[in-house]
């Protein structure tokens, strides 16, 4: 399965790769302890505090690497700058209804406020902040490419998943209801993009290559869960 | 030179009555640790309506899995105005035969009759019916055999039973319960399309495991998925007693690594793709056998991100009115595509089945001719 981009059309070779890098990022999430237990039924109300806790710090922080990318987009991408600050404005709050659910399941608003990133959060964060730094960073929609798929893939699986398992009340699963819905918008704008001529082949590959890497990271951070 | 392979009849056979959600525990009995809630979320996830079972509300079983399976080929040769006596092989597959020995082809032969012939009994879960029929479609290629038919049938209600479970069974368990069912589907291949109507040209297969990369996920006879090692297997106990206390001999699946079977179709979808072995837009009929209609918003979503989606009114599945009866499922969509007249002559079909049992997947492309207009 080594096809070259020069074998086929660069939006097509692009969008079957980045489905061969989601399908190794399922696989590798099936291996993470606390998705394990989502899964099967077995989380305990620790685990879903300890989920809203470990994400807090990278949910926080997802609006400064986009208006971080944008404003290193120049003059002749302005209308997708214009994207990029449009999704952050709407995405900038979402880490206050995070802390909401963390409070509304027995957290403390002061430790999920001060809680240092786990060591899978903090290599996903200085990668990401890294990468915007760069003129036109567009490689940043292979994260995108991930980050949005949780959301439209995963939020809402695991949001039933918890309420099931855990007998939550719709207070206190805000955050992954929002993200299951509003991800499948932003997700839509993503792909008009990956399908767009933008897309050269030497980008393509860099696209790839940050899909692969912030899958990796996103991974970690999920296992430093357990971990930390 | 090798020969070509057609499918030239089908045949599919169905247990009793449709049973309906509503009734499933009148005829597996009722589980006391069992919450209506994970019944109706199963029910919702799987869409499955309607199966049958090869066991009545007493729980006795009614038929044997091999009477099944014999049932199904004589139907598949009767259509194809054939009788056992005609078929030079018989491939079977299914999860768990009647008898651990001998093997099921060799049940199967007993009970349909015919002549001599040769007999492959293929293991595995929802795989094995596909791996009967790669091995029928080789003997025919290669000349070795005019006629041959695969079959694919099932019987688990009978191990589904309240009864059969020591303890509480366990979510691995008792989900199953409300997904599987019994039945069995079968196909003749021969070298020739029929001459007095269509015939289904097989133009490859492909199936693959990636249990290299897996730990097992479908499994019976130990009592956890990560025990099989020397000493610890249902054969290893000081009884049958005992193995059955353990919940060794129940079926299990473990759903917390599942979803990596839709991750292994889509890698193994873009790899055809890429060797140009499927076209998507030239498939006219998908027929996939997913366990739960669950996965199929997951597989329709990574399709079309990936601008590989065969679109949906191209979709044929009974899952919802057959139920889902592992490795006879392609066979029983494959009989009603094919007798309610779905297929046109030029018609390409693609079949899918992958398998949770350690993962893999396998791939049949058709194409559907009219062997009076070849002639």
């Amino acid at each position: 399965m080594t096809t070259t981009i020069t074998e086929t059309d660069t939006n097509t070779w692009l969008l079957e790769e980045l489905a061969l890098v989601w399908a190794g990022f399922e696989i590798q999430l099936s291996r993470v302890p606390i998705v394990g237990r989502i899964e099967t039924h077995t989380a305990t109300i620790d685990d879903y505090r300890n989920l809203l806790l470990n994400l807090r710090q990278q949910v926080s922080e997802g609006a400064r690497w986009i208006t971080r990318a944008a404003s290193n987009l120049t003059a002749e991408h302005a209308d997708l700058r214009a994207e990029f600050i449009e999704h952050a404005s709407e995405e900038q709050l979402d880490f206050r209804m995070l802390e909401e659910d963390y409070v509304a399941v027995g957290g403390s608003l002061d430790e999920i406020q001060n809680r240092r990133k786990n060591p899978g959060s903090e290599a996903l964060s200085a990668y990401m902040f890294n990468q915007a730094s760069g003129e036109n960073p567009f490689d940043l929609l292979g994260a995108m490419y991930i980050i949005e798929g949780l959301g439209a893939n995963k939020a809402t699986r695991w949001m039933e998943l918890l309420r099931d398992q855990l007998d939550l009340g719709t207070h206190q699963v805000r955050f992954l209801t929002y993200h299951g819905g509003a991800d499948t918008e932003h997700t839509e704008k993503m792909f008009a993009i990956l399908r767009s001529d933008l897309i050269t082949p030497e980008l393509a590959e860099s696209i790839v290559h940050t899909a692969r890497v912030v899958a990796r990271l996103y991974t970690l951070q999920l296992e430093e869960i357990d971990g930390g | 030179m090798t020969e070509s392979a057609y499918i030239t009849g089908v045949g599919a056979f169905l247990p009793g009555e449709p049973i309906g959600n509503d009734e499933i525990e009148t005829y597996l009995g009722v589980i006391p640790t069992s919450s209506d809630r994970l019944r109706r979320r199963m029910l919702e996830a799987n869409g499955i309506e309607k199966r049958h079972f090869a066991i009545d509300r007493s729980g006795d079983t009614t038929i044997l899995n091999e009477e099944m399976a014999a049932e199904a080929v004589r139907a598949a040769l009767q259509g194809r105005g054939m009788t056992a006596k005609d078929a030079g092989m018989l491939a079977t597959g299914t999860t768990q035969a009647d008898l651990p020995v001998p093997g099921f082809a060799s049940m199967v032969h007993g009970r349909l009759g015919g002549g001599p012939m040769e007999i492959l009994s293929a293991g595995g879960v929802c795989c094995s019916g596909m791996a009967a029929l790669g091995a029928v479609t080789d003997a025919i290629r290669l000349g070795r055999h005019r006629v041959g038919v695969s079959v694919g049938s099932e019987l688990v209600s009978r191990t589904l039973r309240a009864d059969r479970f020591a303890s509480d069974p366990g979510f691995d368990a008792e989900f199953l319960r409300y997904m599987l069912s019994d039945g069995s589907g079968a196909v003749v291949v021969e070298p020739e399309p029929r001459s007095d109507g269509i015939s289904l040209r097989i133009d490859w297969s492909h199936l693959v495991s990636h249990a290299h990369r897996f730990p097992v996920c479908m499994y019976a006879g130990v009592s956890a998925p990560d025990r099989v090692e020397a000493g610890s297997t249902w054969q290893d106990q000081p009884t049958p007693a005992l193995a059955h206390a353990d919940g060794m001999l129940n079926l299990r699946q473990d759903i917390g690594i599942l979803s990596n079977i839709v991750a292994l179709g889509v890698e193994e979808y873009v790899g055809l793709v890429r060797q140009g072995r499927i076209e998507p837009t030239e498939i006219d009929h998908l027929l996939v056998h997913y366990s739960s209609e669950y996965f199929r918003s997951d597989i329709v979503r990574l399709m079309s991100e990936a601008g590989l989606m065969i679109p949906e009114d191209r979709w044929f599945t009974n899952l919802r009115t057959r139920g889902n009866t592992g490795a006879a499922s392609i066979y029983i969509m494959l009989e009603e595509a094919w007798s309610t007249g779905r297929f046109r002559p030029g018609d390409r079909v693609l079949l899918m089945v992958p398998e949770s049992g350690r993962f893999s997947v396998a791939f049949v492309h058709l194409t559907c001719v009219d062997g009076k207009e070849e002639k």
